[in-house]
């Protein structure tokens, strides 16, 4: 594989920082790939946008940020206004059916719209596992990581209590796309 | 059986390489984007049994570093533009006395508070000249995450080797990245440590032949020493007396700028065949990099010198490239620093040029690209 650029928008609290530190654990740890992660910081993950920038490559990564992004997930309006930049005029665009109303120009993207948080809130019964959701959508949709070492990274971070809950938010964020 | 690889933040790794480093003293106070180095030593070193103080600024922060370094620790603290501001009074007190200590200055957009948190590399000449009076420094700046690691060790090193300040220089932009990281064993890793000194009746603990280094001698090993931001004579007390005032400078100087071997060190980038060179350092450079293949691809015979040691500047290894390469362009996230130690040493033939900004978005490959295209027009 070469070098693949993915973004995460949302606002603070929706779970995507851990969805990008779940990622290239997985990348790095189980399968040997390099990888970068930057999210944002400080007060933005306490309730403002925030966005998550990971790059992942078979090869060392030169240039750590995002240039040429080729997936984007993003989960509200501001941020999604705040970061559809560098997207890739073909990218896969995922974006939250109810909380991302006004697109603007989508180019030529592999748009889905994803009631993301709302199929959390229900099937899952707390906000927290957006985290495990949006990996779960990115893996489908990218495989950018192995399915399996994913289901057995989510196992091994998880704990015992809620491995179940993983599990199943897992199979949640397969359903969605 | 192949070592583990992870993910781990920039300033971990380097918070990580200095407890690696023999580091058993943290002082600071924390600051974005370098926080998480002092998050990390208030977790670990109180595990090891040593000294985690969260400091009321960053003057005392920097006070506190050179107590615990004059009574044998091996001290660090770690800040940004604004804190280091602050430190400049004891960093000059650190050189005059020759106190080992380690500062990680995280750079973000100044001047002031200036632009939090977002990357910047415009500390650069404050890291060479930022405290007043003439004196030598060391400040080294690492690109890549094995690089964050490995010149925190050669900072301490070099700090206990030197008996001096070093300023481990790095941007919002790695410090802040979680990157993959192969952590080396601890028995793969360096470490100096002075031997232990002992005195004699004289109490001599600074003369020393010119090139030398001072030998390491730690309060509370019962030699009624004295310590003193004064400029002072072999026995530390204060002195006027211009033969010795010429003296020490020259001693201080010389500790340093005679032994530039054991202390530059930089790494280059398809420069073997290169016509026109890129000088960089942090994250810059990595977009150097990769506009150095871009500009291949296009038939531009582009290379990168990459300074890992920024001060002393590598100023004889870029004399050696100027015989042969007339173009450079210098890289960084600054309105035009280190560009001047460039063109003060290039040579009246060798064409000089600059790609800078400083609003808080580093450079991209296509950017550094686009700048390499004009130069060759």
């Amino acid at each position: 594989m070469s070098r693949y650029e993915i973004r995460y928008g949302a606002v603070g609290g929706q779970g995507i920082v851990t969805a990008g530190a779940l990622l290239v654990d997985i990348a790095v740890e189980k399968e040997s790939k390099y990888a970068v992660e930057s999210p944002t910081y400080t007060a933005t993950v306490r309730g403002g946008p925030t966005k998550v920038d990971i790059i992942i490559d078979s090869e060392r990564i030169i240039f750590p940020q995002a240039t040429a992004i080729d997936f984007f997930l993003c989960t509200f309006q501001k941020p999604y206004e705040l970061y559809k930049n560098r997207i890739k005029d073909d990218a896969i665009v995922i974006v939250d059916t109810n909380l991302v109303k006004d697109l603007g120009d989508t180019k030529n993207w592999k748009l889905f719209k994803v009631p993301i948080i709302n199929e959390t809130k229900k099937q899952l019964g707390n906000i927290v596992l957006t985290s495990v959701v949006t990996l779960a959508i990115t893996q489908k949709l990218t495989n950018i990581v192995d399915f399996q070492n994913m289901i057995d990274y989510v196992k091994h971070w998880a704990p015992k209590e809620f491995y179940d809950l993983n599990m199943k938010a897992i199979e949640v964020g397969r359903s969605l796309v | 059986m192949s070592k583990k690889r992870e993910v781990l933040q920039g300033n971990i790794i380097a918070a990580k390489a200095a407890v690696a480093a023999g580091c058993n003293f943290y002082a600071g106070y924390p600051i974005t984007p370098s926080s998480e180095v002092a998050q990390y030593m208030s977790a670990e070193l109180p595990k090891l049994g040593y000294d985690f103080i969260q400091m009321e600024d960053e003057i005392a922060s920097l006070g506190a570093c050179i107590g615990a370094s004059l009574s044998g620790k091996k001290a660090l603290t770690a800040t940004s533009g604004p804190g280091f501001s602050l430190m400049q009074e004891h960093l000059g007190m650190a050189v005059i006395a020759e106190i080992p200590v380690v500062i990680i200055n995280v750079m973000r957009g100044g001047p002031s508070t200036g632009l939090p948190t977002k990357p910047a590399q415009a500390d650069m000449l404050q890291a060479r000249w930022g405290t007043h009076g003439d004196h030598p420094i060391i400040a080294l700046y690492p690109a890549f995450s094995d690089e964050i690691y490995s010149e925190t060790i050669r900072a301490f090193n070099l700090s206990e080797k030197f008996w001096t300040p070093v300023i481990l220089m790095m941007d919002e932009v790695i410090a802040k990245a979680h990157e993959d990281i192969e952590i080396p064993d601890q028995k793969e890793i360096a470490v100096f440590n002075g031997a232990d000194h002992p005195l004699d009746e004289d109490l001599n603990i600074y003369d020393r032949q010119i090139g030398e280094i001072p030998p390491r001698v730690d309060f509370f090993k019962g030699y009624p020493i004295h310590i003193d931001s004064l400029e002072h004579d072999r026995h530390g007390w204060p002195t006027t007396d211009p033969a010795l005032v010429d003296k020490m400078q020259t001693l201080r100087m010389q500790k340093i700028y005679s032994r530039l071997d054991e202390i530059i060190k930089f790494k280059e980038y398809r420069m073997e065949d290169a016509e026109i060179m890129i000088f960089s350092f942090g994250v810059s450079a990595r977009a150097a990099i990769a506009a150095v293949d871009l500009a291949r691809q296009q038939g531009i015979k582009a290379g990168l010198f990459q300074a890992l040691t920024i001060w002393p500047f590598p100023e004889r290894e870029l004399k050696e490239r100027f015989k042969r390469i007339k173009k450079v362009l210098t890289v960084e996230m600054n309105m035009g620093q280190m560009k001047l130690e460039v063109e003060r040493v290039a040579t009246d033939d060798v064409n000089t040029r600059a790609l800078l900004r400083a609003n808080g978005v580093p450079f991209t490959p296509a950017e550094v690209l686009q700048s390499l295209k004009e130069f060759v027009k």
